[in-house]
């Protein structure tokens, strides 16, 4: 066979990489779901049920039973609430702010309210929301807010409250995109997930002219809004990524092409990669969302150390030490050197030794910022790990909970409460959450290795290794805290 | 402009929502009370994981002892989802019922007290065990 010849061959044989491809998965094609999605009022019936549930637990908070364990409120938000949470952000997307209870209060306000407002320059990132999921964080250890239905409710209550006031004033969605902790943790999270909002054809993008994907439609007579665009003021064709969408369906509906699926892809992938991200910028230079994913990544484990015997003799440690008998401040040190010290001493010194080492060219904070997305795989497995735990081992509780609420109304529609029925064996379950664990460690290291060979692609290595180092050190802290024993107190410092 | 139709339907909804949350802002729950004085004592201390013994004393109103009763005794830990422990008090002298639990889990655990008196009268009680120390 001749050279010629067997060129010609070769090149028939293997096919270009754009056939090797398959088109991706579109959950719109999916018989049941994808008109579901189409319908206009999808979002309000995907809502009205979680509406319902967050009624009543606000109610049998406020109302009901003051043991946690006893309560709707309590058992519903910590356990039953995260648990399906995280699961759905790893096997599909962020469907919770879809479903968001609180955005349909808000669009019934509306009807009564117009905003007037935009929201402020100064707080068009991710600051103020980053301040709040701290402050949830610290929160819930200080006031024990696990063990209170009351201060469930009350949490619940102010969400609701907080979310009418600010949309109630200011234009679009800027409680979703600027204030809501949870929302915030959605967003993070759902860059691990295998779903994403996105455009089928760019081509039909390039030949649109109405662009209502993100202007909206409006009606020419009344000048009043018909379909709404994107309230995130995220432009379809140059959307990357889950960053700050809420599947809130609103860009498929608006789409005259019919442009807009769900369609999967690689997780975390959108983690890779600095191009411009509309409605984000340059992931490079957003110093707030890698606080964010900072905040992200270590309170998990924070959050984790809160619930294991450990921490008791660290705070009265802490509390002799300080000759302090008030929680707030051991509290208040705790967090301290968990989401500011010891972030900024690991990633500063790989990043030292990044630049040192593997001769990457970017400038510290930067690159301290670059590689703090890297990191939020291992963030999002200890979550995974924390939260399905609680929600694996509680799974059934729900059961006499519901049939105690409805027994206590007068209707013992569900017969007497089985108060014995709890989960799944925490010994299994520990299982699964070492699996959370490795995915998560596994995913953080594919994260920074390729941004690694992207930043120093002749010495890929040296610039990866420290990176694997701190992932190691936050897998290791977080395999330990797992075995930890569990300890449910509702009084931090003892004595 | 805000017609006088809109700024009446504005203000029931504010109105609405400020009732709505003094209401219950208002609203806390309390616990039942009895006549009964039911003295609680737990064993080991510090408490630990594992098996614990819980004595009860029951006095009436004259402060009599009250004998036979029936109290069935449940504990549970402060944080949803944990699996709570069942057992039953037995009266091992006039007014002295005695328990015998395993606490599976170091931390805050809440004993509840389901009781019916010699008379009928339904006992309820709730009684907190902070730090319960892993062993």
């Amino acid at each position: 066979m001749s050279g010629r010849t067997r060129q010609v061959v070769n090149q028939a044989s293997i096919p270009s990489q754009e056939s090797i491809e398959s088109p991706p998965f579109d959950l719109m094609q999916v018989p049941v779901l994808g008109p579901l999605f189409r319908w206009r009022y999808a979002r309000p019936f995907l809502q009205a049920p979680l509406l319902v549930v967050s009624v009543a637990m606000i109610l049998h908070g406020l109302f009901g039973p003051s043991l946690a364990p006893k309560n709707l409120a309590t058992t519903l938000s910590w356990l039953h609430f995260r648990g399906v949470l995280v699961l759905v952000l790893l096997c599909a997307g962020n469907f919770f702010c879809l479903a968001c209870p609180f955005m349909l209060v808000r669009q019934v306000a509306r009807r009564y309210f117009r905003p007037r407002f935009t929201w402020p320059r100064a707080l068009r990132n991710k600051w103020l929301s980053v301040a709040l999921f701290v402050l949830i964080l610290f929160t819930y250890e200080l006031f024990d807010l696990w063990s209170s239905p009351w201060w469930t409710a009350w949490l619940i209550i102010g969400y609701f409250l907080t979310a009418l006031l600010v949309d109630g004033l200011f234009k679009h969605a800027s409680f979703c995109k600027f204030v809501c902790p949870i929302g915030q943790f959605n967003f993070v999270a759902s860059t691990l997930s295998p779903f994403e909002v996105k455009v089928r054809d760019q081509d039909i993008c390039t030949r649109c002219l109405t662009k209502d994907c993100i202007r909206g439609r409006r009606d020419v007579a009344s000048d009043l809004v018909m379909i709404r665009g994107c309230e995130l003021a995220l432009f379809q064709p140059r959307k990357v990524g889950n960053m700050d969408c809420t599947f809130c369906l609103d860009c498929i509906h608006a789409c005259p092409h019919d442009n807009v699926g769900i369609l999967s892809r690689l997780p975390g992938s959108e983690l890779l990669g600095d191009s411009l991200r509309s409605g984000i910028g340059y992931f490079s230079r957003r110093q707030d969302l890698a606080a964010l994913a900072m905040v992200f990544t270590f309170g998990a484990l924070l959050n984790a150390f809160g619930m294991v015997s450990p921490v008791y003799a660290v705070e009265n440690w802490l509390g002799r030490m300080l000759h302090v008998r008030h929680e707030a401040p051991v509290l208040a040190l705790i967090f301290a050197v968990f989401l500011i010290l010891e972030p900024l001493l690991l990633l500063g010194s790989a990043a030292w030794l990044t630049r040192a080492w593997g001769r990457v060219q970017r400038a510290f904070v930067p690159l301290i910022v670059r590689y703090s997305y890297g990191l939020v795989p291992m963030g999002f497995g200890m979550w995974l790990a924390h939260y399905s735990f609680h929600f694996l081992t509680g799974l059934y509780t729900i059961i006499p909970v519901a049939q105690n609420a409805f027994a206590s109304l007068g209707w013992p529609l569900l017969g007497e409460p089985r108060w014995t029925l709890t989960g799944i064996p925490a010994n299994a379950v520990q299982v699964i959450e070492i699996g959370f664990l490795v995915l998560g460690f596994a995913g953080s290291l594919a994260v920074t290795q390729g941004l690694a060979e992207e930043d120093s692609p002749a010495r890929p290595m040296r610039a990866f290794i420290p990176w694997a180092v701190v992932c190691a050190v936050l897998f290791s802290a977080s395999l330990w805290l797992i075995f930890q024993p569990m300890e449910m107190r509702a009084t931090l410092m003892s004595g | 402009m805000v017609d006088g139709i809109s700024y009446l339907r504005r203000s029931r909804l504010v109105l609405l929502v400020v009732a709505v949350v003094v209401g219950i802002g208002c609203h806390r729950p309390h616990n039942t009370s009895s006549a009964v004085t039911v003295e609680f004592q737990i064993e080991p201390k510090p408490v630990r994981v594992g098996p614990v013994v819980i004595r009860l004393t029951l006095t009436d109103a004259g402060n009599h002892p009250l004998t036979g009763a029936q109290i069935a005794v449940e504990a549970d830990m402060s944080h949803a989802g944990m699996s709570p422990v069942f057992g039953q008090a037995t009266e091992v002298q006039p007014a002295r019922y005695e328990s015998h639990l395993s606490l599976g889990m170091a931390g805050d655990w809440v004993i509840l007290l389901h009781g019916t008196l010699p008379n009928g009268e339904k006992l309820e009680r709730q009684f907190d065990v902070r730090d319960v120390r892993p062993n």
